[in-house]
Protein backbone atom coordinates (compact mmCIF):
# COMPACT_ATOMS: atom_id res chain seq x y z
CA UNK A 1 0.00 0.00 0.00
CA UNK A 2 1.56 3.41 -0.85
CA UNK A 3 1.02 6.83 0.46
CA UNK A 4 -1.47 7.67 -2.09
CA UNK A 5 -3.53 4.67 -1.16
CA UNK A 6 -3.33 5.86 2.64
CA UNK A 7 -4.53 9.28 1.57
CA UNK A 8 -7.65 7.74 0.13
CA UNK A 9 -8.48 6.02 3.29
CA UNK A 10 -8.14 9.37 5.09
CA UNK A 11 -10.47 11.15 2.59
CA UNK A 12 -12.86 8.15 3.47
CA UNK A 13 -12.36 8.57 7.08
CA UNK A 14 -13.52 11.86 6.83
CA UNK A 15 -15.85 11.66 4.78
CA UNK A 16 -17.46 9.32 6.75
CA UNK A 17 -16.95 11.75 9.89
CA UNK A 18 -18.80 14.84 7.82
CA UNK A 19 -22.00 12.24 8.12
CA UNK A 20 -22.41 10.62 11.01
CA UNK A 21 -21.78 13.33 14.02
CA UNK A 22 -24.76 12.32 15.48
CA UNK A 23 -27.19 9.50 14.88
CA UNK A 24 -30.51 9.93 15.25
CA UNK A 25 -32.47 6.58 15.63
CA UNK A 26 -34.97 5.95 13.23
CA UNK A 27 -38.22 6.85 13.83
CA UNK A 28 -40.64 5.04 11.44
CA UNK A 29 -41.03 2.36 13.54
CA UNK A 30 -42.24 4.39 16.42
CA UNK A 31 -45.26 4.90 14.43
CA UNK A 32 -46.25 0.95 14.45
CA UNK A 33 -48.19 1.71 17.79
CA UNK A 34 -50.21 3.43 19.84
CA UNK A 35 -49.50 6.44 22.23
CA UNK A 36 -51.54 6.81 25.59
CA UNK A 37 -50.61 10.17 28.10
CA UNK A 38 -53.12 10.72 30.68
CA UNK A 39 -52.55 13.73 33.48
CA UNK A 40 -55.04 14.21 36.45
CA UNK A 41 -55.26 17.39 38.83
CA UNK A 42 -53.77 16.23 41.80
CA UNK A 43 -55.85 18.54 43.89
CA UNK A 44 -59.14 16.90 42.63
CA UNK A 45 -60.73 13.84 44.90
CA UNK A 46 -61.77 11.84 42.54
CA UNK A 47 -63.69 9.59 44.95
CA UNK A 48 -65.93 12.18 45.40
CA UNK A 49 -67.38 12.16 41.92
CA UNK A 50 -71.18 10.44 41.37
CA UNK A 51 -72.20 11.40 38.21
CA UNK A 52 -71.06 12.27 34.88
CA UNK A 53 -72.24 13.29 31.39
CA UNK A 54 -70.77 12.05 28.45
CA UNK A 55 -72.04 13.46 24.94
CA UNK A 56 -73.46 10.94 22.32
CA UNK A 57 -70.58 12.03 19.72
CA UNK A 58 -66.88 12.74 19.36
CA UNK A 59 -66.09 16.62 18.17
CA UNK A 60 -63.39 16.26 14.71
CA UNK A 61 -61.00 18.87 14.88
CA UNK A 62 -60.11 18.92 10.50
CA UNK A 63 -60.12 21.64 8.34
CA UNK A 64 -63.46 22.06 8.23
CA UNK A 65 -64.78 25.95 8.90
CA UNK A 66 -68.06 24.62 10.52
CA UNK A 67 -68.33 22.19 13.96
CA UNK A 68 -68.13 18.79 12.83
CA UNK A 69 -69.13 15.81 14.90
CA UNK A 70 -68.22 12.12 14.31
CA UNK A 71 -71.37 9.86 15.49
CA UNK A 72 -71.30 6.75 13.36
CA UNK A 73 -70.94 3.18 14.86
CA UNK A 74 -67.21 3.69 14.93
CA UNK A 75 -67.35 6.72 17.02
CA UNK A 76 -70.38 5.27 19.34
CA UNK A 77 -67.97 1.88 20.05
CA UNK A 78 -65.63 4.70 20.96
CA UNK A 79 -68.11 5.80 23.08
CA UNK A 80 -69.24 3.13 24.40
CA UNK A 81 -65.70 2.30 25.38
CA UNK A 82 -65.18 5.34 27.72
CA UNK A 83 -68.54 4.94 29.05
CA UNK A 84 -67.54 1.33 30.23
CA UNK A 85 -64.50 2.61 31.76
CA UNK A 86 -66.03 5.12 33.74
CA UNK A 87 -68.68 2.48 34.96
CA UNK A 88 -66.32 0.22 35.89
CA UNK A 89 -64.66 3.11 38.12
CA UNK A 90 -67.99 2.87 39.90
CA UNK A 91 -69.49 6.40 38.46
CA UNK A 92 -73.05 6.57 37.19
CA UNK A 93 -73.46 8.11 33.75
CA UNK A 94 -76.81 10.63 33.59
CA UNK A 95 -78.57 12.46 31.10
CA UNK A 96 -78.92 15.44 32.73
CA UNK A 97 -75.78 17.94 31.98
CA UNK A 98 -76.87 20.34 34.80
CA UNK A 99 -76.88 17.44 37.02
CA UNK A 100 -73.34 15.83 36.70
CA UNK A 101 -70.13 16.47 38.78
CA UNK A 102 -68.62 16.40 35.61
CA UNK A 103 -68.46 15.78 32.02
CA UNK A 104 -66.59 14.24 29.55
CA UNK A 105 -65.38 15.65 26.18
CA UNK A 106 -63.93 13.83 23.21
CA UNK A 107 -62.06 14.89 20.53
CA UNK A 108 -60.70 13.49 17.45
CA UNK A 109 -57.54 15.05 15.73
CA UNK A 110 -58.12 14.35 11.63
CA UNK A 111 -56.05 17.34 9.96
CA UNK A 112 -54.01 19.04 12.64
CA UNK A 113 -51.12 19.83 14.39
CA UNK A 114 -50.30 21.70 17.87
CA UNK A 115 -48.45 22.09 20.73
CA UNK A 116 -49.87 22.24 24.02
CA UNK A 117 -47.58 23.34 26.91
CA UNK A 118 -48.69 24.29 30.30
CA UNK A 119 -47.69 27.83 29.48
CA UNK A 120 -50.25 27.58 26.38
CA UNK A 121 -52.96 25.84 26.91
CA UNK A 122 -55.72 27.15 25.25
CA UNK A 123 -54.39 25.73 22.18
CA UNK A 124 -58.18 25.88 21.12
CA UNK A 125 -57.78 29.38 20.44
CA UNK A 126 -56.49 28.81 16.97
CA UNK A 127 -59.50 26.01 16.15
CA UNK A 128 -62.67 28.33 16.24
CA UNK A 129 -65.09 24.84 16.36
CA UNK A 130 -63.68 22.93 19.72
CA UNK A 131 -65.83 22.59 22.58
CA UNK A 132 -66.73 25.80 23.94
CA UNK A 133 -66.95 26.54 27.60
CA UNK A 134 -70.55 27.21 27.39
CA UNK A 135 -71.54 24.20 26.41
CA UNK A 136 -71.33 23.06 30.12
CA UNK A 137 -72.09 26.32 31.99
CA UNK A 138 -71.54 29.95 31.85
CA UNK A 139 -67.74 29.89 32.09
CA UNK A 140 -65.47 32.17 30.69
CA UNK A 141 -62.79 29.54 29.27
CA UNK A 142 -60.49 27.04 29.95
CA UNK A 143 -58.31 26.21 32.88
CA UNK A 144 -55.59 23.69 33.13
CA UNK A 145 -55.09 23.45 36.69
CA UNK A 146 -51.68 20.86 36.02
CA UNK A 147 -48.65 21.09 33.93
CA UNK A 148 -49.44 19.90 30.51
CA UNK A 149 -46.87 19.33 28.32
CA UNK A 150 -47.58 17.03 24.69
CA UNK A 151 -47.89 17.57 20.61
CA UNK A 152 -51.08 17.02 19.26
CA UNK A 153 -51.24 15.55 15.65
CA UNK A 154 -53.76 14.06 13.05
CA UNK A 155 -54.93 10.79 14.14
CA UNK A 156 -55.35 11.63 17.79
CA UNK A 157 -58.30 10.91 20.26
CA UNK A 158 -58.50 13.61 22.94
CA UNK A 159 -60.82 12.45 26.19
CA UNK A 160 -61.10 15.41 28.95
CA UNK A 161 -63.06 15.63 32.05
CA UNK A 162 -63.71 18.92 33.62
CA UNK A 163 -65.73 19.82 36.45
CA UNK A 164 -69.17 20.76 36.52
CA UNK A 165 -68.73 21.64 39.82
CA UNK A 166 -66.72 24.20 39.69
CA UNK A 167 -67.56 27.93 40.36
CA UNK A 168 -69.06 29.75 37.40
CA UNK A 169 -69.43 33.13 38.70
CA UNK A 170 -67.85 35.72 37.97
CA UNK A 171 -66.42 35.01 34.65
CA UNK A 172 -64.80 31.67 36.28
CA UNK A 173 -62.95 29.09 34.07
CA UNK A 174 -64.02 25.61 33.68
CA UNK A 175 -61.20 23.24 34.90
CA UNK A 176 -60.45 20.47 33.50
CA UNK A 177 -59.83 17.60 36.02
CA UNK A 178 -58.13 15.01 33.89
CA UNK A 179 -57.33 14.50 30.65
CA UNK A 180 -55.81 12.08 27.84
CA UNK A 181 -53.94 12.33 25.27
CA UNK A 182 -54.06 8.71 22.31
CA UNK A 183 -51.94 9.20 19.40
CA UNK A 184 -50.65 6.81 16.42
CA UNK A 185 -54.34 6.25 14.99
CA UNK A 186 -53.90 7.42 11.66
CA UNK A 187 -53.08 4.45 9.82
CA UNK A 188 -53.85 3.91 6.77
CA UNK A 189 -56.03 0.92 8.19
CA UNK A 190 -59.34 2.05 9.03
CA UNK A 191 -59.94 -1.33 11.39
CA UNK A 192 -56.93 -1.25 12.82
CA UNK A 193 -57.42 2.47 13.79
CA UNK A 194 -60.65 1.61 15.65
CA UNK A 195 -58.76 -1.49 17.25
CA UNK A 196 -56.06 1.13 18.42
CA UNK A 197 -58.77 3.82 19.69
CA UNK A 198 -60.02 1.26 21.81
CA UNK A 199 -57.18 -0.07 23.29
CA UNK A 200 -55.50 3.22 23.90
CA UNK A 201 -59.32 4.60 25.69
CA UNK A 202 -59.03 1.57 27.92
CA UNK A 203 -54.85 1.61 29.22
CA UNK A 204 -56.16 5.15 29.54
CA UNK A 205 -58.30 4.00 32.39
CA UNK A 206 -55.71 1.25 33.20
CA UNK A 207 -52.98 4.14 33.78
CA UNK A 208 -55.09 5.65 36.06
CA UNK A 209 -55.79 4.18 39.03
CA UNK A 210 -57.39 7.32 40.41
CA UNK A 211 -60.60 7.55 38.47
CA UNK A 212 -62.22 5.27 41.18
CA UNK A 213 -65.49 5.86 43.29
CA UNK B 1 -25.37 21.58 15.78
CA UNK B 2 -22.86 23.96 16.26
CA UNK B 3 -19.84 21.21 17.61
CA UNK B 4 -20.62 19.24 14.61
CA UNK B 5 -19.70 21.95 12.26
CA UNK B 6 -16.51 22.88 14.49
CA UNK B 7 -15.74 19.08 14.50
CA UNK B 8 -16.26 18.92 10.47
CA UNK B 9 -14.45 21.97 10.31
CA UNK B 10 -11.55 20.34 11.89
CA UNK B 11 -12.11 16.82 10.00
CA UNK B 12 -11.23 19.35 6.71
CA UNK B 13 -8.40 20.71 7.39
CA UNK B 14 -7.12 17.93 8.85
CA UNK B 15 -7.66 16.22 5.30
CA UNK B 16 -6.28 19.61 3.25
CA UNK B 17 -3.61 19.23 4.87
CA UNK B 18 -2.74 15.94 4.34
CA UNK B 19 -3.04 16.34 1.09
CA UNK B 20 -0.94 19.05 0.32
CA UNK B 21 2.12 17.71 1.81
CA UNK B 22 4.65 15.53 0.14
CA UNK B 23 4.33 11.56 1.56
CA UNK B 24 7.70 11.89 3.08
CA UNK B 25 7.08 14.50 5.28
CA UNK B 26 5.03 14.34 8.42
CA UNK B 27 2.31 16.42 8.66
CA UNK B 28 3.80 18.86 11.62
CA UNK B 29 7.56 18.08 12.75
CA UNK B 30 7.35 15.86 15.38
CA UNK B 31 3.42 14.99 16.18
CA UNK B 32 1.31 12.20 14.67
CA UNK B 33 -2.04 13.00 13.60
CA UNK B 34 -5.33 9.91 13.56
CA UNK B 35 -7.88 9.72 12.15
CA UNK B 36 -10.29 6.75 13.56
CA UNK B 37 -13.64 5.50 13.46
CA UNK B 38 -14.83 4.00 16.52
CA UNK B 39 -16.86 1.44 18.03
CA UNK B 40 -17.87 1.67 21.59
CA UNK B 41 -19.90 -0.60 23.97
CA UNK B 42 -21.38 0.88 27.39
CA UNK B 43 -20.77 -0.29 30.28
CA UNK B 44 -23.44 -0.55 33.15
CA UNK B 45 -26.16 1.87 31.35
CA UNK B 46 -29.14 0.65 30.63
CA UNK B 47 -30.48 3.73 28.65
CA UNK B 48 -28.81 2.94 25.30
CA UNK B 49 -27.25 0.01 26.24
CA UNK B 50 -26.36 -1.28 22.64
CA UNK B 51 -22.69 -1.89 20.89
CA UNK B 52 -22.34 1.04 18.33
CA UNK B 53 -20.36 1.54 15.68
CA UNK B 54 -21.64 5.63 15.11
CA UNK B 55 -18.16 7.29 16.54
CA UNK B 56 -14.95 8.73 15.19
CA UNK B 57 -12.11 9.83 17.03
CA UNK B 58 -9.28 12.62 16.06
CA UNK B 59 -6.20 13.34 17.83
CA UNK B 60 -2.85 14.71 17.99
CA UNK B 61 0.49 14.77 19.57
CA UNK B 62 3.50 16.07 20.01
CA UNK B 63 6.82 14.10 20.35
CA UNK B 64 7.51 16.19 23.66
CA UNK B 65 10.41 13.39 24.06
CA UNK B 66 10.96 9.97 21.68
CA UNK B 67 8.96 7.99 23.33
CA UNK B 68 6.29 10.77 25.16
CA UNK B 69 3.56 12.93 23.09
CA UNK B 70 0.91 15.49 24.38
CA UNK B 71 -1.52 16.89 22.02
CA UNK B 72 -5.76 17.57 22.11
CA UNK B 73 -8.08 15.23 21.26
CA UNK B 74 -12.17 15.26 20.29
CA UNK B 75 -14.38 12.02 19.78
CA UNK B 76 -18.17 11.65 19.00
CA UNK B 77 -20.13 8.07 19.93
CA UNK B 78 -24.17 7.98 19.71
CA UNK B 79 -25.34 4.40 21.01
CA UNK B 80 -28.86 3.86 20.49
CA UNK B 81 -31.56 1.29 22.34
CA UNK B 82 -34.84 0.61 21.09
CA UNK B 83 -37.35 0.26 23.61
CA UNK B 84 -41.02 -1.74 23.81
CA UNK B 85 -44.34 0.02 24.82
CA UNK B 86 -44.49 0.45 28.96
CA UNK B 87 -46.00 2.60 30.78
CA UNK B 88 -44.38 5.31 32.48
CA UNK B 89 -45.08 7.11 35.93
CA UNK B 90 -44.14 10.51 34.84
CA UNK B 91 -45.58 11.81 38.84
CA UNK B 92 -48.33 14.05 40.23
CA UNK B 93 -50.51 11.94 38.48
CA UNK B 94 -49.27 11.80 34.63
CA UNK B 95 -48.65 8.37 33.13
CA UNK B 96 -47.26 7.82 29.82
CA UNK B 97 -47.75 4.48 27.50
CA UNK B 98 -45.47 4.34 24.54
CA UNK B 99 -42.53 2.76 22.87
CA UNK B 100 -39.35 4.22 22.49
CA UNK B 101 -35.98 4.84 20.91
CA UNK B 102 -33.12 5.91 23.10
CA UNK B 103 -29.82 7.61 21.89
CA UNK B 104 -27.15 8.53 23.98
CA UNK B 105 -24.08 11.14 22.40
CA UNK B 106 -21.12 11.41 23.87
CA UNK B 107 -18.58 14.39 22.93
CA UNK B 108 -15.43 14.33 24.84
CA UNK B 109 -12.59 16.40 24.22
CA UNK B 110 -9.83 17.50 25.97
CA UNK B 111 -5.62 16.22 25.98
CA UNK B 112 -4.36 13.03 25.26
CA UNK B 113 -0.73 11.42 26.69
CA UNK B 114 1.12 8.37 25.05
CA UNK B 115 4.13 6.75 25.95
CA UNK B 116 5.44 4.83 22.73
CA UNK B 117 7.79 2.08 22.39
CA UNK B 118 9.67 0.96 18.74
CA UNK B 119 9.17 4.35 17.04
CA UNK B 120 11.42 3.46 14.66
CA UNK B 121 9.84 0.35 13.86
CA UNK B 122 6.82 -0.69 11.45
CA UNK B 123 4.63 -1.83 14.74
CA UNK B 124 4.64 1.11 17.42
CA UNK B 125 2.88 0.11 20.17
CA UNK B 126 1.50 2.95 22.73
CA UNK B 127 -0.20 3.57 26.12
CA UNK B 128 -2.23 6.47 26.40
CA UNK B 129 -4.38 8.16 28.65
CA UNK B 130 -6.98 10.81 27.33
CA UNK B 131 -8.34 13.59 30.09
CA UNK B 132 -10.87 16.18 29.60
CA UNK B 133 -14.47 17.08 29.24
CA UNK B 134 -17.83 15.65 27.93
CA UNK B 135 -20.71 16.93 26.06
CA UNK B 136 -23.52 13.78 26.63
CA UNK B 137 -26.81 14.30 25.26
CA UNK B 138 -29.60 11.79 26.25
CA UNK B 139 -32.40 11.47 24.32
CA UNK B 140 -35.69 9.62 24.47
CA UNK B 141 -37.53 9.53 20.88
CA UNK B 142 -41.11 8.84 21.35
CA UNK B 143 -44.46 9.46 18.91
CA UNK B 144 -43.15 13.09 17.11
CA UNK B 145 -41.29 13.90 20.08
CA UNK B 146 -37.70 14.32 20.96
CA UNK B 147 -37.54 14.73 24.87
CA UNK B 148 -33.56 15.02 25.85
CA UNK B 149 -31.28 16.53 28.62
CA UNK B 150 -28.08 17.86 27.74
CA UNK B 151 -24.71 17.15 30.45
CA UNK B 152 -21.45 17.87 30.95
CA UNK B 153 -18.47 15.89 33.00
CA UNK B 154 -15.27 14.67 33.40
CA UNK B 155 -13.62 12.34 31.69
CA UNK B 156 -10.90 10.09 32.18
CA UNK B 157 -10.23 7.56 28.92
CA UNK B 158 -7.19 5.39 29.25
CA UNK B 159 -6.00 3.45 26.05
CA UNK B 160 -3.41 0.98 24.77
CA UNK B 161 -3.00 0.53 21.17
CA UNK B 162 -0.68 0.21 18.31
CA UNK B 163 0.59 2.00 14.94
CA UNK B 164 1.27 0.53 12.00
CA UNK B 165 3.27 2.08 9.30
CA UNK B 166 4.66 0.19 6.42
CA UNK B 167 7.34 2.40 6.07
CA UNK B 168 8.45 4.44 9.07
CA UNK B 169 10.35 6.65 7.19
CA UNK B 170 6.66 8.05 5.66
CA UNK B 171 5.16 7.81 8.65
CA UNK B 172 2.12 6.98 7.02
CA UNK B 173 0.12 4.16 8.38
CA UNK B 174 -3.08 2.48 10.49
CA UNK B 175 -4.00 2.60 13.96
CA UNK B 176 -5.76 -0.03 16.36
CA UNK B 177 -6.93 1.00 19.64
CA UNK B 178 -8.41 -0.49 22.86
CA UNK B 179 -9.72 1.67 25.00
CA UNK B 180 -12.16 2.32 28.48
CA UNK B 181 -13.67 5.55 29.20
CA UNK B 182 -15.29 6.69 32.19
CA UNK B 183 -17.50 10.51 32.59
CA UNK B 184 -18.73 11.58 35.08
CA UNK B 185 -21.94 12.76 33.38
CA UNK B 186 -25.58 12.61 34.51
CA UNK B 187 -28.89 13.52 33.75
CA UNK B 188 -32.46 12.30 33.88
CA UNK B 189 -34.88 12.05 30.96
CA UNK B 190 -38.33 10.56 31.56
CA UNK B 191 -38.18 8.18 34.55
CA UNK B 192 -34.97 7.03 33.17
CA UNK B 193 -31.42 8.59 35.00
CA UNK B 194 -27.71 7.95 33.94
CA UNK B 195 -25.66 8.25 36.89
CA UNK B 196 -21.71 8.15 34.91
CA UNK B 197 -20.92 7.12 31.66
CA UNK B 198 -18.71 3.69 30.80
CA UNK B 199 -17.82 2.34 27.57
CA UNK B 200 -14.78 0.07 26.21
CA UNK B 201 -14.36 0.05 22.41
CA UNK B 202 -11.98 -0.05 19.49
CA UNK B 203 -10.67 2.25 17.19
CA UNK B 204 -9.43 1.90 13.80
CA UNK B 205 -7.86 4.34 11.24
CA UNK B 206 -5.00 6.12 10.01
CA UNK B 207 -1.85 7.57 11.37
CA UNK B 208 0.23 10.14 9.95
Amino acid sequence: MNVKQLRYIAFALVAAAFCSCQKDPSTSDLHRDYLVYTACDSGTDFSAIDTYFLPDSILVIGNSNRTEYWKDEDALQIIDVVENGMNNAGYTRTDEKTSANVGLQLSYVRKATYFVGYDNPCWWWYYPYYWAPGYWGDWAGWHYPYSVYYAYTAGSLLVEMVNLDADQTGNKKLPVIWDSFIGGLLTPDAELNLQRTVEGVEQAFVQSPYLNK
Amino acid sequence: MKTSKYLKTIAFCTLLLAAALPGKAQVFPNTYINIDWQMGVPLGDDFADKASGWGMNFESGYFVTPAITVGPFISYQTNLQSIDRQTLDLGDGSSLTTNQKHALFQLPFGVTGRYNWLTDSVFQPYAGLKVGACYAEMSSYYYIVRQYTETWGFYLSPEVGVSIFPRPDYRLGFHVALYYSYATNSGDVLVYSVNNINNFGIRVGVSF
